[in-house]
């Protein structure tokens, strides 16, 4: 009869239980949590350059003054070949995933920590902080995109197909970085360590990374190994998808594109094993 | 239960003291350690682990019903704030199962996540998402949190450029318009001026006669009793009781006595210094003699202080405090100051005092008695008495300490010249 449809218990809109398992991951509440993820990247923009007298030209002054110096230095003392591209564009188009990526990794590291009012107060996934952290500096990059476009047609470089493929590569960025914010700011919260470790760490890899130089310079033999760091697929693809640079490593590539799955998916489960932990260690 | 508001089954929560004393340590301390423990490694012994972990909550089972105003009472480190804060689902528990029906507020969130440098426009849409509201649910309400926030003037200005009122205004305006079923409220981790903590009370009030169900912490045993129709006492982690205050609260408020008992019991056996009276037991009642745990404000307190004077004591001065759950002490009476000289005791011995009419506030209290020197330089005993309430209806800690009537008059060399109020009736 219909009496007992009427005297069904009502579901709980919350159930609230220790987390089993490894894989448990419920993606589902960050996903119906995205307008909060919106609100957070959009406060680190609009945060970023507040009381700054040039503003949001910070976004673009630090790639062209990094790029001015490395073509002085790399290109001009020390020689370096740019694979047939004219030496400036060639480090800018790396510099832009570059500089996306180092500020994702030093705000993401520092974001659960920096913000353990809200760990401490209010629910939410807390994977949207680190999240947030790592999408906002792409806004920077849309910014020094206008410079590269611009500094392309002053060397005659005319956009190739590969473009098409240019959202592949932010994606990836995007991902590498996500990926390593998760471990970095899940640490930090047990460790502050990391937060002193990043600006060091961030030096060493771009050094590890073919910003200032191309692949084509590291060793045939130890190509694979250099492929594992995953900023190096994700520049190569920038030069590759914006400059049309002929015979791009597509080894490196999926190499490094493989390595970021694996990083993200381990990232994911260490944070999420850590977080029933964040509000009684923070 | 018919509508249920909140069940939990077993929820337990095991914290690793462990974890807690490393919190802030570095890798390289972890490090040292793994490294020292592999030496001691032969001395471990497999039950070790009891000693760094403990439960701050343990098989916690209550069934809420939709509009119950729930208190939750009990010392602290009792488990009261974990609670809280599993339900609120900030923390995770480590065993057990909780259920909530309705959308859970808590008055902790107040102000949550509001950035200095954002102005208040943006820090409501801000605030509102990360308390849980949809970002079309701001929009609607917008302009009735602006309105009642009172700052529509500075809405596009900086919050940091805001006055702490318009601060705590427009926080408790987003999240008063959260509109909670269920609202988690800590009293003890509340923090804010005065202003704002009758703010809470107020919205807490207005959300019970909405019909929402509200759980509240409180140490205050009166706000406790004016409040709910029900307590819950923690006591290491564990439900001791659960009914109706009149119940429930006395038996918590005897257990604290014999607890401070003991310690000044504890007190005064270690040591060098043990204390040569024994104050054995304080009672109060009533002007008549009869037992009482509340008094109107204006009524007369009769306490008396059973004592055992182990050697004999020469000019003891005994004194009956009355201190405030805030541990403000009020006033003292003192058989030296207020005249009534003991030239010496020994043995068992009874001493009472009536007090004058009791002017202090509308709040709860506890007696302490000591036995002082005449000069209240040695202590010769103390003992932590029964708590009772003072009532009344105006004068309560936002009134002040005490109330006593002034006497209002106009001067008479002006009265002459002045149209005065007085003349006019």
């Amino acid at each position: 009869m219909e009496l007992a449809a009427g005297n069904a218990v009502k579901k709980p809109s919350i159930i609230i239980q220790p987390r089993k398992g490894l894989f448990q991951l419920d993606l589902r509440s960050v996903w119906n949590h995205r307008e909060l993820l919106f609100f957070l990247v959009w406060r680190d923009v609009k945060v970023r350059y507040k009381q700054t007298a040039i503003g949001a030209l910070w976004a673009i002054l630090q790639p062209m003054v990094t790029m001015v110096l490395f073509t002085v230095i790399f290109s001009k003392f020390a020689k370096i070949p740019s694979d047939g591209i004219p030496y400036p564009v060639f480090a800018y188009a790396a510099l832009l995933p570059w500089i996306y990526f180092s500020q994702a990794l030093t705000q993401s590291a520092n974001s659960l920590v920096g913000s353990s009012s809200l760990v401490t107060k209010v629910y939410f996934p807390r994977l949207l902080i680190p999240l947030a952290a790592s999408v906002s500096p792409m806004v920077d990059l849309l910014f020094s995109f206008m410079v590269l476009l611009i500094l392309m047609a002053w060397y005659d470089i005319a956009p190739t197909w590969g473009l098409l493929a240019l959202p592949l590569f932010l994606g990836l960025a995007i991902t590498t970085a996500l990926a390593v914010g998760l471990w970095s700011s899940a640490l930090n919260v047990r460790y502050r360590d990391v937060g002193h470790t990043i600006p060091f760490l961030s030096q060493v890899w771009m050094y590890a990374s073919p910003v200032a130089y191309p692949v084509s310079m590291v060793p045939e033999q130890w190509r694979l190994l250099y492929s594992l760091n995953p900023m190096a697929g994700v520049i190569e693809g920038f030069r590759w998808a914006l400059l049309g640079k002929k015979s791009p490593d597509f080894i490196v590539m999926a190499v490094s594109a493989a390595v970021v799955l694996l990083l993200l998916f381990g990232g994911i489960v260490y944070f999420k094993r850590m977080e029933q932990t964040f509000a009684d260690v923070i | 239960m018919e509508n249920l508001a909140i069940r939990t089954e077993q929820l337990s929560k095991k914290y690793d003291l462990a974890m807690a004393k490393h919190r802030h340590d570095t890798l390289r301390d972890q490090l040292m350690e793994s490294l020292m423990s592999v030496f001691r490694g032969k001395n471990k012994r497999p039950g070790n682990q009891n000693e760094t972990s403990f439960w701050a909550l343990r098989d916690i089972s209550f069934e809420i019903g939709q509009g119950e105003i729930v208190g939750i009472i009990g010392h602290n480190g009792a488990g009261k704030s974990t609670l809280l804060k599993i339900l609120s689902r900030i923390t995770e528990p480590t065993l057990g199962r909780g259920e909530i029906f309705g959308r859970v507020g808590s008055l902790l969130e107040v102000g949550t996540g509001f950035h200095p440098e954002l102005t208040g426009r943006e820090n409501i849409f801000l605030n509102g998402a990360i308390i849980g509201m949809k970002r079309e649910e701001i929009r609607r309400c917008f302009d009735t949190i602006v309105d009642f926030a009172e700052i529509d003037k500075f809405i596009d200005l900086p919050v940091k450029r805001y006055s702490s009122g318009m601060y705590v205004r427009l926080a408790f305006a987003v999240s008063a318009h959260l509109k909670p079923e269920i609202l988690l409220v800590d009293e003890v981790l509340s923090v804010g001026d005065l202003q704002f903590q009758r703010k809470c009370m107020a919205y807490a009030e207005e959300l019970r006669n909405s019909g929402a169900t509200i759980l509240f912490v409180s140490h205050n045993m009166f706000s406790i009793k004016a409040i709910c129709k029900r307590v819950i006492w923690l006591a290491h982690g564990e439900i001791r009781a659960d009914g109706p205050p009149d119940e429930v609260i006395p038996l918590y408020e005897k257990v604290s006595r014999y607890s401070s008992d003991r310690r000044a019991g504890a007190a005064a056996m270690g040591g060098t210094s043990e204390m040569p009276i024994h104050i054995t037991d304080v009672q109060i009642f009533d002007e008549s003699g009869t037992p009482r745990a509340i008094f109107e404000y204006g009524e007369r307190m009769r306490v008396r202080v059973c004592y055992t004077a182990i050697k004999e004591i020469r000019n003891p001065n005994f004194v009956v405090a009355l201190i405030r759950s805030d541990n403000v002490a009020c006033c003292n009476y003192s058989t030296a100051t207020d005249g009534f000289p003991v030239p010496s005791l020994h043995g068992d011995g009874v001493v009472e005092v009536l007090t004058p009419p009791l002017k202090i506030v509308s709040e709860s209290y506890t007696i302490s008695a000591f036995v002082w020197d005449k000069d209240f330089q040695q202590k010769y005993g103390s003992l932590d008495g029964p708590n009772f309430h003072i009532r009344h209806h105006l004068y309560n800690t936002h009134f002040g300490v005490f109330h006593e009537k002034g006497e209002w008059f106009v001067p008479r060399e002006i009265a002459d010249n002045q149209v005065s109020i007085a003349k006019e009736v």
